[in-house]
């Protein structure tokens, strides 16, 4: 009967309308209460800035990173950030920790927690990946982990649309959900990393996908729509075509629109598009590539039946891993960088190239804007969740600078000062004054990725919720950050305290405990699926590994051991 | 002027990582605070009087700063790491990363060196006089930059990979060096006096110098004809070619 009781604290809990008011919150058995008995452990938060714990609805934490490790040993050394990155040696409590971009698995579940985060979501494996990256999950601390599973170029799914059969669409998306122990439908380039496998890439939403009769707008409106009649709690979560693509503007635009005619199951989103920045470009070329967020927030603020994700740029070195093959083709020629880049069977391509970002280059200064702008121009802030596509725009450790970036528009203007001139008819970021306060920020990383991602008990304080709690040295009725950006900076890096499920795992920016945190997962097989079709689904894909796959079906699952801690989410069945 | 004095009391069999012993860190310092400095051999940290005998003579800044190591030092890396300023005289053999961030100052080593010799150096000079093995000059394992600046001069002969992605500098190599030499530079003159193989794999820019025999030549070069450079001639090649290079391989006739 572990009972504690916050004190003093400024709470922001936009869920529950609490705008940074001095409200105790009190913690029983790893949850937030309405109150705790008299010998409940009591935490002075000294007037100090409290928030829930921080939500990740995007990251690339588990998979996929442990190729970027491979392909950078040179990362290991990088410190940029005191204290959040490089090389550490081991403690009594803490194991060694290195890297800036592709840290260690133990040094990733320490530093999110000193930044206050407690749920991150893996936002990109495929199911063949996915044992391996459950196998990192287990040795990343502290925090609640989740993984969207990649479906927008398996052939299954796209066989299946092809056909029009919509039930062995759902069903098996459930199974592939199942098989991966996976959380939520990821699309990345549909039909791109299909045609990937032969050389080939689609240029906007109405290509055809070489040898399925689909194009990626049946790929995303058949996912799409089987997600909302499986009732899943995260929508369909999509990187949309041409990432990075002067002129990109609107392949996205003709994204958003084709999902309007879908209807969404639950109170959310019917698609979350992400790292909008990469996908906010006018022009024809890099020569007259500009931003286009004026037009992509113009749209989001007229319509509700989408989420995004800034996928904000950070300056210096940055490590691109993404299952969008054929752009990490491009971004190796086009920067003469190294690369590594796989096709994985019938389910997706991917590829890993590190680059560097500086504000000396207009075209990055470019883009550094754009994420900016796409925040603070989108009017409601449940529809943006704070992100750099880590470390795909830059590494985690950066969300404070990110953060306060979006709550001072002098530190805005002290780093567009640096800019050369080619960037300044390329932006709007310049005339934007717009700072977010607290309440927003704590809704833009905290209760609208939860929201988004269907995940009831993050994201605010009302009783219920799994007591993550995260307590910055801030005051924020004295504190102007537009001013004092540094200072806040610093404090959002290093948390007062980070409490999770109840436990104190951070404290004056130091890891105290680590707790082994929980692998959330949706079963809308079992019971979402009935019997026959079940039948039909499993005869198909036992066929299809005989064929086409180089493992054998009864090796493909993951297995319960995989996931020691599992939360397993059942949808309702309509 | 300081002259400091280590002079080697054993022979360890686990290298010792040394990046202290620089002029930046001895500066100014008595012998017994010299030999108080940590250091670890392995997983055992120890300090410097463990290892060797310190003399001092004298007190100066960096640039003022003379370290000679009077003996052989084959287990002792990372002499030199990252100094500034002021000079290293090793008498004898010294181990991997000797000289390596070196943006200053001067190490003169008399035996040989081992890989890593004035990896990613960016300034100041090295030279050993005995051979040296792998990756001299080259970089940091996975960076694309390695020796940036000031000069490297090996008078024996080097292994593979001298000067590997090299981003400037100059290195001079007076014996043979083997293969691959200059892969994947960027920039910088390497001059080889004696005979190698494959110089020049996917050289993006940058020049190299063949005075001796080029054993295999990689196909990726094209043939510019003949040119003369100080009164020598050369067959001039560009490449490499499958990284659409513009080095210049510059091997005499
Ligand atoms: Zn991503």
């Amino acid at each position: 009967m572990a009972e504690m009781i916050i004190k003093n604290g400024v709470v922001y809990d936009p869920k529950n309308s609490v705008d940074g008011e001095k409200n105790e919150i009190c913690i029983k058995d790893g949850k937030i209460v309405d109150n705790v008995g008299a010998g409940a452990k009591v935490l002075d938060a000294e007037g100090c800035l409290v928030m829930p714990g921080g939500v990740d609805g995007h990251t690339h934490c588990a998979g996929k990173i442990n190729t970027a490790r491979i392909m950078s040993p040179h990362d290991m050394r990088y410190s940029p950030i005191p204290g959040l990155s490089g090389p550490e040696p081991r403690t009594k409590l803490l194991r060694p920790q290195v890297g800036y971009n592709t840290p260690n698995t133990h040094a990733i579940g320490y530093r999110y927690s000193k930044l206050g985060y407690t749920t991150i979501a893996e936002a990109a494996i495929t199911p063949m990946m996915a044992r391996h990256m459950h196998e990192e999950f287990e040795s990343i601390p502290i925090l609640d982990k989740l993984a969207l599973v990649l479906m927008g170029s398996n052939w299954q799914v796209m066989q299946y649309i092809q056909d029009g059969d919509s039930e062995m669409l759902k069903s098996y998306m459930a199974w592939a959900l199942l098989a991966s122990r996976g959380y939520g439908v990821k699309i990345v380039n549909p039909g791109g990393g299909s045609n990937w496998t032969w050389g080939k890439n689609v240029t906007g939403i109405d290509d055809k996908v070489i040898d399925f009769d689909v194009t990626p707008a049946d790929i995303l409106i058949g996912l799409a729509e089987a997600n909302e009649a499986l009732n899943l709690p995260h929508s369909i979560h999509v990187h949309c075509n041409n990432l990075g693509v002067p002129g990109n503007l609107p392949t996205t635009l003709d994204t958003m629109k084709l999902l309007e005619r879908v209807k969404a199951s639950q109170d959310r989103q019917v698609m979350h598009l992400t790292h909008m920045q990469f996908h906010s470009y006018t022009g024809t070329s890099w020569m007259d590539f500009a931003s286009g967020s004026d037009q992509i927030a113009d749209y989001i603020n007229k319509h509700d039946h989408l989420t995004f994700d800034m996928g904000q740029m950070i300056f210096g070195p940055a490590m691109t891993m993404t299952a969008d093959g054929p752009t990490e083709y491009r971004n190796a020629r086009m920067f003469d960088a190294k690369w590594s880049n796989y096709d994985q069977e019938l389910e997706d391509a991917g590829g890993i190239v590190p680059l560097a970002y500086t504000p000396q280059h207009f075209a990055h200064a470019t883009m550094w804007s754009i994420g900016l702008e796409l925040a603070l121009l989108v009017k409601d802030p449940w529809k943006v969740m704070f992100t750099t596509d880590n470390p795909n725009g830059g590494a985690f450790v950066n969300y404070p600078e990110g953060q306060v970036l979006l709550m001072s528009d002098k530190k805005r203007q002290e780093v567009i000062a640096g800019f050369p001139d080619m960037t300044m008819d390329r932006i709007s970021l310049p005339n934007i004054d717009r700072e977010l306060d607290w309440g927003e920020m704590t809704v833009m990383t905290r209760s609208m990725p939860a929201k988004m991602l269907g995940l009831e008990e993050k994201g605010h304080l009302g009783a219920g919720a799994d007591a993550d709690v995260a307590i910055y040295d801030v005051k924020p009725d004295k504190v102007d950050v537009s001013v004092e950006h540094e200072a806040v900076k610093k404090a959002l890096g290093f948390a007062k305290y980070t409490i999770k499920g109840g436990e104190i795992v951070v404290r004056d920016g130091d890891i105290t405990a680590l707790p082994k945190g929980k692998v959330y997962w949706v079963n809308a097989y079992e019971n979402g699926i009935v019997q026959t079709e079940k039948d039909r689904l499993i005869t198909d894909l036992e066929e299809r590994f005989k064929k086409y796959y180089s493992m054998q079906f009864s090796n493909y699952m993951v297995e319960d051991a995989y996931v020691p801690r599992p939360v397993e989410v059942r949808p309702e069945v309509a | 002027m300081q002259t400091v004095t280590l002079t080697p009391k054993r022979s360890p069999v686990i290298s010792i990582e040394a990046e202290m012993i620089t002029p930046d860190v001895f500066a100014g310092k008595s012998d017994a605070e010299i030999g108080a400095i940590p250091a670890w051999e392995g997983n055992e940290e120890i300090t410097l009087a463990d290892v060797f005998d310190v003399a001092v003579d004298g007190s100066a800044d960096a640039a003022g700063t003379k370290i000679i190591i009077d003996g052989n030092v084959p287990r002792v890396k990372r002499i030199g790491e990252a100094m500034t300023a002021g000079e290293i005289v090793v008498k004898g053999d010294v181990d991997m990363r000797c000289g390596a961030l070196m943006s200053g100052g001067s190490i003169t080593v008399e035996g040989n060196a081992d890989s890593w010799v004035g990896r990613e150096m960016t300034g100041g000079e090295i030279l050993v006089k005995g051979n040296a093995t792998y990756y001299a000059g080259g970089g940091y394992r996975g960076e694309t930059c390695g020796m940036r600046g000031g000069k490297l001069t090996i008078e024996g002969d080097v292994l593979d990979y001298l000067g590997e992605h090299m981003c400037g500098g100059e290195i001079l190599v007076k014996g043979n060096a083997r293969l691959l030499p200059g892969v994947l530079n960027w920039s910088g003159t390497i001059t080889i006096e004696g005979d190698t193989t494959l110089p020049g794999g996917e050289m993006k820019s940058g020049t190299i110098f063949v005075k001796g025999k080029v054993l295999e030549m990689l196909p990726s070069y094209k043939d510019e004809g003949t040119e003369e450079v100080d009164g020598v001639t050369y067959r001039k090649y560009t490449g490499d070619l499958s990284r659409n290079g513009e080095g210049v391989l510059y091997v005499s006739v």
